[in-house]
């Protein structure tokens, strides 16, 4: 019987430690959320997946996390917040993600924070602007992206810059087009209260903004900012530019989208891109760590692209979860969100802790660098381009271009 | 000036819109049913157009015939495959007729979203323009080469449509089959015949409509929803089946829709057309052009 038992014992414990060694190398799950068909901006998702891809795969080259790899397990929300909530749950309770990740819509990631937060699962927002996202406070989302306050307060500021008067603003009917639309308003109260400003709300899904665009012809104003994302935006520019208002000798062009880096941009624009200025969250000639640099060598050889923010973004996303369990050395939530919340970070660009500050800078990379650069000839890559100012650097207004006509 | 602006802006937009619902027009006429993936025929249309200019160097010009070659395929296969049980058959599915002919359309309009998006890509392509001057003052109005040259096309094909439906000998057919199925059968017309053929004209036409606009509106696997949506408006508003009525409803929603969107507000645009629509279905639901219909 004792050496039954003991037998039994000895089976146990190798039963037992097969199990925790199988556990140990099975893959950490992660979930990702994007869109990768339409209504959704599937061209952000597509670039959201390659800077995700990108950094897994060094990751893992690298022998993992605590000894285990990093597998990232997709679903399509399509950009439709009820789709993303039903993703985010999925994520979670199906396929038993640590944390969620790649959110690059606002209404969606409205919709998928609440899950997050019901769940308690960590969420990581690689690129949704609206400041709602911060104001919500939930302890289990944080921001290394980009914010509409900044956006607007960057605007506004350029806005003053340039001493224009009058300028009116087109924006998507998402919260995050109305959301920036606002952002700017309040910004431009404290930089530039003379200037009069105004925006009108376009369908995210409309074709045909012509009317429009017609009024401003007999009367232009200095400065039209658009604040969409593709393709809305880039017809947008197509019909403002056919009706000759902008860019012209008296009319502005200033994107706030950060559209101009997107590989499909000079195709479907053309003429109408140059002389566009253009809000970035990166340029090429921007102070890049060497792993960015890196993550941009990786992502030329794969797509034969220039990189954009959103890889840079995506990379950053998922080097913060892995960081966060290296920290809190498992995948306990409660210990992953403090680690998320005391770890100094190092990414691809650059280094930051997130604010604990309330409001829209809450868990947010507050000083997240920003660029200003002109496109000045037609199909010319971002590094080309002219950068008028680089991050904490004044803008070089002298330097903008305008046509002729 | 704005208001001349205005109108011919509306004018061109509304011939736009004629070119895609005559097409669903003539099937709802024929079939009496609502093709669903009507708006992807204009998808087909727009890609064949662009992808044959870029991806295989042909001149736009002869890419245009193409695209309207690519979208009458789509059409005449749409109805061998999925339309034929409609009126071969199947008449003892009664009620469920109408059920088939949404689900069916519905998911051949999924279906061809996702194909395109998985197997092109998902990223917007502006096709080449047919005449390439980015923007011309034409009198008072400013318009690009293509928009112009978009407008002709679109003019000279609704009205060799027209011709071609009153005069020719398959266009008599498609009328009469139009008005009674039975009795145009029973005059020795071949029905099957003239489906084929409607489904086709109305492939054709979408995505002719589809290319002639995809250096406007760009093609993208989803493009094709925005003009569907407003052509099952303007059949509706000009008469389930009037192909004057769908003209006649085109160009009144485009000049509505650009002057509205000026004097009234752009955020409402799209829901002027709706606006009238329930207005003419509750005071005449049979729409602008439409007749009573009696049955015995």
């Amino acid at each position: 019987m004792n050496t039954l038992s003991r037998h039994w014992r000895l089976a146990l414990a190798a039963a037992a430690g097969l199990s925790i060694a199988a556990h140990a190398a099975d893959p950490i799950k992660i979930g990702i959320s994007i869109a990768q068909s339409p209504p959704g901006s599937v061209v952000q998702g597509t670039q959201v997946k390659d800077g995700l891809e990108i950094i897994k795969d060094h990751v893992n080259k690298a022998g993992g996390v605590l000894g285990r790899t990093i597998e990232l397990v997709y679903e399509d929300n399509q950009g439709v917040p009820e789709k993303g909530r039903a993703a985010t749950e999925k994520l979670i309770t199906r396929d038993k993600v640590v944390a969620v990740t790649g959110g690059h819509q606002s209404s969606v990631c409205l919709a998928e924070i609440e899950v997050a937060k019901r769940y308690n699962v960590p969420y990581v927002n690689t690129n949704c602007w609206s400041d709602d996202v911060r104001k919500k406070e939930y302890p289990q989302v944080f921001n290394p992206g980009n914010y509409n306050s900044r956006v607007g307060l960057a605007m506004a500021e350029t806005i003053a810059a340039m001493g224009v008067k009058r300028v009116i603003a087109f924006v998507e009917n998402t919260d995050y087009g109305i959301g920036q639309a606002k952002a700017v308003a309040e910004a431009l109260k404290q930089k530039a209260p003379n200037v009069e400003y105004k925006y009108e709300t376009l369908d995210r899904a409309g074709k045909d903004f012509t009317p429009a665009v017609l009024p401003l012809r007999a009367d232009p104003p200095d400065m039209i900012l658009t604040m969409l994302l593709p393709p809305a935006a880039y017809i947008v520019m197509n019909q403002l530019y056919e009706q000759g208002v902008a860019p012209s000798a008296k009319t502005w062009l200033y994107d706030g989208a950060g559209i101009a880096d997107y590989p499909d941009f000079w195709q479907n624009v053309k003429e109408a891109g140059k002389y566009m200025l253009e809000f970035g969250l990166y340029h090429p000639q921007m102070k890049t760590p060497k792993l960015g640099l890196e993550v941009a060598k990786t992502y030329q050889q794969r797509t034969k692209n220039e990189p954009n923010r959103l890889i840079f973004q995506a990379a950053d996303s998922l080097l913060l979860i892995v960081d966060a369990i290296k920290q809190a050395k498992g995948t306990d939530p409660n210990a992953l969100i403090k680690a998320l919340e005391t770890m100094k970070f190092e990414g691809v660009r650059g280094e930051f802790r997130f604010s604990k500050e309330p409001g829209y800078k809450f868990h947010q990379w507050v000083d997240i660098p920003y660029v200003n650069f002109q496109l000045t000839e037609v199909n010319q890559p971002v590094s080309k381009s002219l950068l008028v100012q680089a991050p904490g650097i004044p803008l070089a207004v002298g330097k903008l271009q305008k046509p002729v006509k | 000036m704005l208001n001349v602006d205005l109108f011919i802006n509306g004018l061109i937009i509304g011939l736009f819109y004629a070119l895609m619902a005559v097409g669903l027009t003539l099937v709802f006429g024929i079939l009496k049913v609502v093709n669903f993936a009507h708006g992807e025929f204009y998808m087909v249309g727009a890609y064949t157009y662009t992808l044959a200019a870029f991806k295989l160097g042909f001149d736009p010009w002869l890419a245009l015939p193409l695209a309207l070659a690519a979208g009458a395929a789509a059409g005449w296969l749409t109805e061998r495959a999925l339309m034929r049980p409609l009126y071969a058959g199947y008449s003892s599915w009664g009620l469920m007729r109408d059920e088939y002919a949404v689900v069916v359309t519905f998911a051949l309009s999924l279906l061809l979203i996702n194909l395109v998006d998985k197997v092109v890509g998902p990223y917007p392509q502006r096709g080449p323009a047919l005449l390439d001057i980015p923007r011309m003052a034409l009198g008072p109005i400013m318009l690009s080469g293509q928009k112009l040259v978009a407008t002709g096309v679109s003019l000279a094909t609704i009205a060799g449509l027209a011709l071609f439906l009153r005069y020719s000998f398959w266009g008599r057919q498609i009328r009469a089959v139009a008005q009674n199925r039975l009795g145009a059968s029973l005059a020795g017309i071949d029905t099957t015949r003239a489906s084929s053929l409607v489904f086709a004209l109305s492939g054709a036409l979408a995505a002719l409509s589809g290319a002639l606009l995809a250096p406007i509106i760009n093609a993208s696997p989803d493009v094709g929803a925005f003009p569907a949506i407003k052509s099952y408006v303007i059949v509706v508003l000009g008469g389930m089946g009037s192909m004057p009525g769908s003209i006649a409803a085109s160009l009144a929603l485009g000049v509505l829709e650009s002057f509205g969107a000026v004097y009234i507000s752009y955020d409402y645009r799209d829901t002027f057309g709706l606006a009238i629509l329930m207005l003419v279905l509750i005071f005449r639901p049979q729409g602008l052009f439409g007749e009573r219909g009696r049955e015995v």
